[in-house]
């Protein structure tokens, strides 16, 4: 207990919790494990013994794609480690695949939504975890709001569309409605392996293959859920602001 | 008598001929009606702009001259009738489709007869005009369509109403024949008869004008709204003005008024306006909504006229002037917008066969221009929008009152306190109403499926009197000057129309209030407004050149289109039924449809909820209803109960008495 | 704690034990219904006596036949009268960041009928776990409502071990109960965050809202992943909780159980929060027994009754479980038992840290199933009862049932709201803790 018994002395008596991401590289506090794509640590010999032991069939003896992983950890007695970067955020459905021909940034980041984004949450047959994880970037220790993202509540006023969840049948509709409802220039980002390529749901009745079959995406942040250090850098590969050289 | 003289005598003639021209063809009627009206409308400009005119004149059956006169005061009137009877007359050409000519005749002995009530010079003839105007607008509510018995019921309270009217208007006249010892209009000298004239005349005048308490749910709106809808326009417009004419006629006969005169009907008004704008915005009824804010405008007379009587008795003269340019203003503007909110709602009901505002719930726009524009002026007006008409009447009226603070004593004072805070109220209020009215009839996504919207020949009428609400408000000055006759020969004195200038606007463009109080300029506000249309429509060109996006209304992921799932027009409304509800008696009647297996958790539970409210003067009136009900039971069962035996000692009672009393006085 | 006189008196509530007691988890066939006997404190699975069994009964839960979006979520009265209308309020809003829609029927300002529709998310778990392995049905498991992972795996398995009599090593069960506990702390003060949020106590939701984010990065640090994913399943990838770790995680929940007495010592004086939560989405002890309320919706009624004492079950059996009530029946008392359940998870999971199995060996014996290849397993989860009903064949999922918490609780959310006004909605709605993702499946 403070010696002021009140919401300021409880504020001041907290000290400042936000992290300093992007300016500097996020702490496994922030990120645990399962926050980074797993990686083959041991050459692709071991990649070959974790192709079975994957249950969304991720891996293959040639790559590992990072979209529909769902990070169970399987894998990790066969070679592979969760030591990827954070950031592993992209632009581009391909470059989610491991290893990648060229992670050079392609397509660019879009210079119309330079400045401050306004977002829109949209939940399209989430198991909540994602929309926890996102709503999260509103609490004090990410604090969106310092690098001008904001929630909106109306896709009327949003800049950015952020899926979340396996797009079932129910919502191809409102989907549509409020992808037509942003304005110009728009953006859509996937949040999570659901709308990347279904997650561990993927081929279930009723359900579409991914969010890019209904609407154009422009970043695809995977993760199960996606931590909310994952998010933040897939809102800053949009725009390609306050990237730090080098990545986490 | 000169050809004013004669054109006037061939008007109020012409008006009541539609009656047997109804006969040939009912079109016959409402064209030599349209015609008449226009005379009317000439002569009473001329009587305006060059003094009175004198027409037919005859010796009345009790000796006193009678003839038809317009003076300042009733040439105002006639004008103020006459423009709305050239509207609705024309407009009744397309909309009296009946086989049966009784409305059309009906229709033009209403007018006839307020034409006559109007330019009579008599009291006599007054009073003829008056009862032949109850019975003829009594023929006209009865030619309802889908007569059912709640319009047979609401038809005959409309006329033991009316006739009650003429009783006290009985009463008055008689004692303004003591007072002067003539029918002729001539000013009374003061006496202790005038208070009596005053009150039956206030209360008689009053139940026409349909002010509380009298305004009485079942009365005024009701049989109003269940009228033929050119039989509303020309009632709520003109039978109330008929009502308003009597009362300015009377007081201009009466002597100085005491100040109790003054805050009395300032009272009046001031509840009037507030009950009358709080029924509006809670009725769901096309027609029902604009017989409700017709109180609300009535009140607004009654309060201009009561803070003029005040003003006069407190020796104020220039807001006593003020306060009456603003009364007959006010009376001017709601005439000539109600005319076109009633038509548009016969305009709806010839559309989409309905009156309520529910199951309207917006379809016609685009579809007749003419008559959306009409109505939207009528509506916008109504709710006080600058520049129109009915913005000038209540800038004018709140600015008399907010000059209550000169008043003496201070009870006055507090009076004026408070009736401009409900005028205020009041105002916010049909705000509510008239937004209701336009959006769910006419402006917004609808709820039924769309009738077909088009009914030739209704629409140019509600257009013409939207243009005259226009012409009202953005010309007030010049009006206001028109109108100087009119209040010198209330106030029996010259006077001078309140116009002046300020700033760059030129000398006679600004209305002022007081010296100067306020000062508003309604011909400037349109342009201004033209100003920032431009700039819009010009922003809104380059925007186009941008490529602008049509989208569907984002109702949160919802696929709207569903009739369950639209805003009714009582939706829109409820918030001021709980917000008032103690003025409403606003209560929840929850009754359980059919019944429920308990063993089934399933089951769902049926119930149908409503929402009523509440008149509070309709509990007293019942009250009376039933009291009065109660006296006949016991006359009937215990005084008169049909035995001959009975009846025989009564008469042997009565011959006994006056044989007694005959025998004593000898 | 003593039964009170309404309690005793139970019969003027429940006039016959009929299928208003049961709690909506049937079969499909309707032959088994599962209930809470509140006057006995006991739950009964038993077979209705009405309807004949069937061979083999295929196991659903209700509403699930009517799969589909525009699902409704119990029984809601039809409300009709003159201008009334049906308000919509979803599937896509800020306000429920959940795919769920809300049909109101209103004639403005007063909710006059509140019917919740699901569908929008389903996922069709119940179906795509058939023929699965138990350990990758659990992955789906766990993905029901990601908020709630650990009691759904936890019951999933319980009800798994029990149909296949396969014994538990005691660890296992012990981090079952901490994640668990864990996770409760994290649900609730979501739920006062989400209030605080509504009732606009800015300061407040910033503070519960950093409270909750800390639960989610201690989780994070004992099992690598901040919502638990694949933390329980039995050969995942759990850590082994060494010494060391717990007792650093003991200090952590220290400081955190002390963070948050401050906290809601605040909260309770503030009075923009309290005022706006009382009487707000009402439901009264009768309603709560007859709809089949279950977690903190049950108890803030007055109702004591806490599957982890009336199902006892390892490690609970050897736990001290405080059992928070209150009688108010409003948002406020379901708020007040949340935060009164936090402090007794905090001791719950000191007890868990300080008390841990030394033996990595030791099994415990599963509950006895109640059918050949069949298993119920039940647990308290954050907001209340959650049944799983599991039939397996051959080490695969034959059938899977299961009755989550929120889809006992959206009638009395539906109820709650009923002559309220559209601004009460997120305070009572937030409330209930419901959640759309674990009703729809």
């Amino acid at each position: 207990m403070s010696v002021v018994p009140s919401w300021v002395g409880q504020s001041i008596a907290r000290g400042i919790l936000t992290t300093r991401y992007p300016r500097e590289p996020a702490t496994d506090a922030e990120v645990p494990a399962t926050g980074r794509p797993p990686v083959p640590v041991g050459g692709p010999a071991t990649l070959a013994a974790a192709v079975r032991s994957c249950p969304v069939g991720a891996i293959s003896e040639a790559a590992i794609d990072q979209g529909i992983c769902i990070r169970c950890a399987r894998c990790r007695t066969h070679g592979l480690e969760f030591a990827g970067s954070v950031e592993s955020a992209t632009r581009s459905r391909g470059d989610l695949v491991e290893p990648s021909a060229r992670r050079d940034g392609t397509p660019p980041p879009l210079a119309s939504l330079k400045r401050s984004l306004h977002v829109f949450l949209i939940d399209v047959g989430s198991c909540n975890a994602c929309n926890l994880e996102v709503l999260a970037l509103a609490n004090p220790f990410y604090d969106s709001q310092r690098l001008g993202i904001f929630f909106t509540n109306s896709p009327r006023h949003a800049d950015v569309l952020l899926v979340v969840g396996v797009p079932t049948d129910a919502m191809v509709e409102p989907l549509r409605r409020a992808y037509e409802a942003l304005p110009e220039p728009k953006a859509v980002v996937a949040v999570g392996a659901c709308p990347i390529g279904g997650g561990v749901f993927a081929g279930g009745p009723g359900l579409k293959g991914s969010l890019a079959e209904l609407v154009p995406v422009d970043v695809f942040v995977p993760g199960c859920p996606p931590t909310p250090v994952n998010v933040l850098d897939g809102l800053l590969t949009l725009t390609g602001r306050d990237r730090r050289p080098g990545g986490t | 008598m000169d050809a004013a003289g004669i054109v006037l005598s061939a008007a109020v003639a012409g008006l009541f001929a539609g009656a047997p021209m109804s006969l040939l063809h009912r079109r016959a009627g409402y064209a030599t009606a349209t015609v008449a009206s226009g005379l009317l409308f000439a002569v009473a400009i001329v009587a305006l702009v060059a003094g009175p005119v004198q027409g037919l004149g005859w010796s009345g059956p009790l000796g006193d001259p009678e003839s038809l006169r317009l003076d300042g005061l009733s040439a105002f009137f006639a004008l103020a009738a006459s423009t709305v009877w050239i509207a609705t007359s024309f407009y009744s050409l397309a909309y009296d489709d009946r086989p049966s000519p009784l409305l059309a005749i009906c229709y033009s002995l209403t007018l006839g007869s307020i034409a006559l009530l109007v330019s009579s010079s008599s009291l006599v003839l007054f009073l003829v005009g008056w009862e032949t105007m109850t019975l003829a607008s009594y023929g006209m509510i009865l030619q309802a369509h889908g007569r059912s018995g709640r319009v047979f019921s609401a038809s005959f309270v409309f006329l033991a109403f009316g006739e009650a009217s003429t009783l006290l208007v009985f009463v008055a006249v008689a004692g303004l024949r003591v007072m002067t010892g003539t029918f002729a209009e001539v000013p009374a000298a003061a006496g202790s008869l005038a208070t009596v004239v005053f009150v039956a005349g206030l209360i008689g005048f009053g139940l026409k004008m349909g002010v509380a308490p009298f305004h009485m749910s079942e009365w005024l709106p009701i049989a109003h709204s269940s009228a033929p809808s050119n039989a509303s326009a020309v009632l709520s417009s003109t039978l109330t003005l008929a009502g308003a004419y009597g009362l300015f006629r009377l007081l201009s006969l009466l002597p100085s008024p005491p100040l109790w005169w003054g805050a009395v009907m300032l009272g009046i008004g001031a509840v009037s306006v507030l009950l009358g704008a709080l029924f509006a915005t809670v009725s769901e009824h096309t027609k029902g909504l604009p017989a409700y804010s017709t109180i609300e405008n009535n009140g607004l007379i009654l309060v201009a006229l009561g803070i003029a009587l005040i003003a006069r008795t407190d020796g104020l003269p220039g807001l006593y002037v003020f306060a009456l340019f603003a009364a007959f203003y006010q009376a001017l503007a709601h005439a000539v917008a109600k005319t076109a909110l009633f038509l548009s709602a016969g305009y709806l009901e010839h559309a989409a066969g309905t009156f309520d505002l529910n199951s309207l719930g917006g379809r016609t726009r685009g579809s007749d221009r003419t008559a959306y524009l009409g109505t939207l002026a009528a509506t916008l007006s109504l709710a006080a929008t600058p520049p129109l008409a009915g913005f000038v009447s209540e800038w004018m009226v709140l600015e008399a009152l907010f000059q209550s603070y000169r008043f003496h004593p201070e009870w006055v004072q507090f009076e004026g306190l408070l009736s401009g805070a409900a005028v205020a109220l009041a105002a916010g209020l049909i705000l509510v109403a008239m937004v209701k009215f336009m959006g769910f009839s006419l402006l917004w996504r609808p709820r039924a499926t769309a009738a077909d919207p088009r009914a030739p020949g209704l629409g140019a009428p509600i257009a013409a009197a939207g243009a005259a609400i226009v012409g009202v408000g953005v010309a007030a000055p010049w009006i206001l000057k028109f109108l100087t006759p009119t209040v010198a020969a209330f106030a029996g004195a010259p006077v001078v129309a309140p116009v002046g200038g300020l700033l760059s606007v030129p000398d006679g463009w600004s209305i002022v209030s007081g010296s100067p109080f306020g000062i508003i300029s309604p011909p400037v506000i349109p342009i201004a407004l033209a100003a920032g249309a431009l700039v819009a429509v010009g922003y809104y060109a380059l925007g186009r050149r941008r490529g602008a996006r049509r989208v569907a209304p984002w109702m949160a992921g919802s696929v709207p289109g569903l009739e369950r799932e639209t805003y009714t027009s009582f939706g829109y409304s409820t918030g001021i039924r709980i917000m008032m509800g103690s003025l409403l008696q606003t209560r929840e009647v929850r009754a359980q449809v059919g019944s429920v297996t308990r063993a089934e958790l399933a089951t769902p539970v049926s119930y149908n909820v409503d929402l009523e409210v509440l008149d509070v003067f309709k509990v007293f009136y019942d009250g009376l209803i039933r009291f009065g009900e109660g006296v006949a039971s016991v006359l009937k069962t215990g005084v008169m109960p049909g035995r001959l035996g009975r009846y025989l000692a009564y008469i042997l009672i009565v011959t006994l008495v006056v044989v007694i009393y005959v025998a004593s006085a000898a | 704690m003593t039964p009170s006189a309404e309690e005793t008196a139970g019969a003027t509530v429940l006039p016959t034990r009929d299928a208003e007691r049961a709690l909506a988890y049937v079969a499909a066939d309707g032959a088994f219904a599962l209930y809470n006997d509140y006057r006995a404190k006991a739950s009964v699975l038993e077979r209705d006596p009405r309807i004949p069994p069937t061979e083999e009964p295929a196991l659903t839960w209700r509403g699930g036949a009517a799969a589909g979006a525009h699902r409704p979520l119990g029984p809601t009265p039809v409300v009709e009268g003159y201008g009334v209308f049906t308000f919509p309020y979803g599937p896509v809003s800020m306000g429920v960041p959940e795919a769920g829609k809300f049909a109101v029927r209103t004639y403005g300002e007063r909710v006059l009928s509140l019917e919740p529709l699901g569908g929008f998310k389903s996922r069709g778990i119940g179906t795509s776990v058939v023929g699965q392995p138990v350990e990758d049905a659990a992955l789906r498991i766990e993905r029901m409502a990601g908020n709630f992972s650990a009691s759904h795996v936890a019951a999933f398995l319980a009800a798994a071990d029990s149909a296949l009599g396969r014994e538990v090593p005691e660890v296992e069960l012990w981090t079952r109960g901490l994640a668990q506990e864990l996770q409760r702390v994290y649900n609730h003060l979501h739920v006062i965050a989400r209030v605080a949020e509504a009732a606009s106590q800015n300061v407040g939701l910033a503070q519960t809202h950093a409270l909750a984010e800390e639960i989610l990065r201690v989780q994070g640090a004992v099992f690598g992943h901040r919502w638990l994913f694949g933390a329980l399943l039995p050969n995942g990838p759990a850590r082994r909780l060494d010494a060391p770790d717990r007792s650093r995680t003991s200090r952590e929940l220290d400081r955190l159980s002390d963070e948050f007495e401050a906290l809601w010592e605040l909260f309770l004086e503030s009075r923009t929060f309290v005022d706006r939560i009382q009487a707000t989405g009402s439901i009264d002890r009768a309603e709560a027994i007859r709809w089949g309320a279950v977690g903190p919706t049950l108890r803030a009624c007055g109702v004591d009754w806490d599957d982890r004492l009336r199902v006892p079950a390892h490690p609970y059996t050897d736990l001290f479980v405080a059992l928070p009530r209150e009688t108010g029946g409003d948002a406020l008392a379901r708020v007040a038992v949340r935060a009164a359940e936090i402090r007794a998870s905090f001791l719950l999971l000191e007890q868990i840290l300080d008390r841990w199995p030394r033996s990595a060996t030791k099994t415990v014996a599963p509950a006895a199933p109640v059918g050949p290849g069949r298993g119920i397993g039940r647990v308290e989860a954050p907001s209340g009862d959650l049944v799983y009903d599991v039939r397996v064949a051959e080490d695969r999922v034959a059938a899977l049932g299961f009755r989550s918490p929120s889809q006992a609780n959206w009638p009395l959310f539906a109820h709650g709201m009923q002559g309220a006004v559209f601004t009460d909605f997120h305070f009572a709605f937030e409330s209930f803790g419901l959640v759309f993702a674990e009703t729809d499946g």
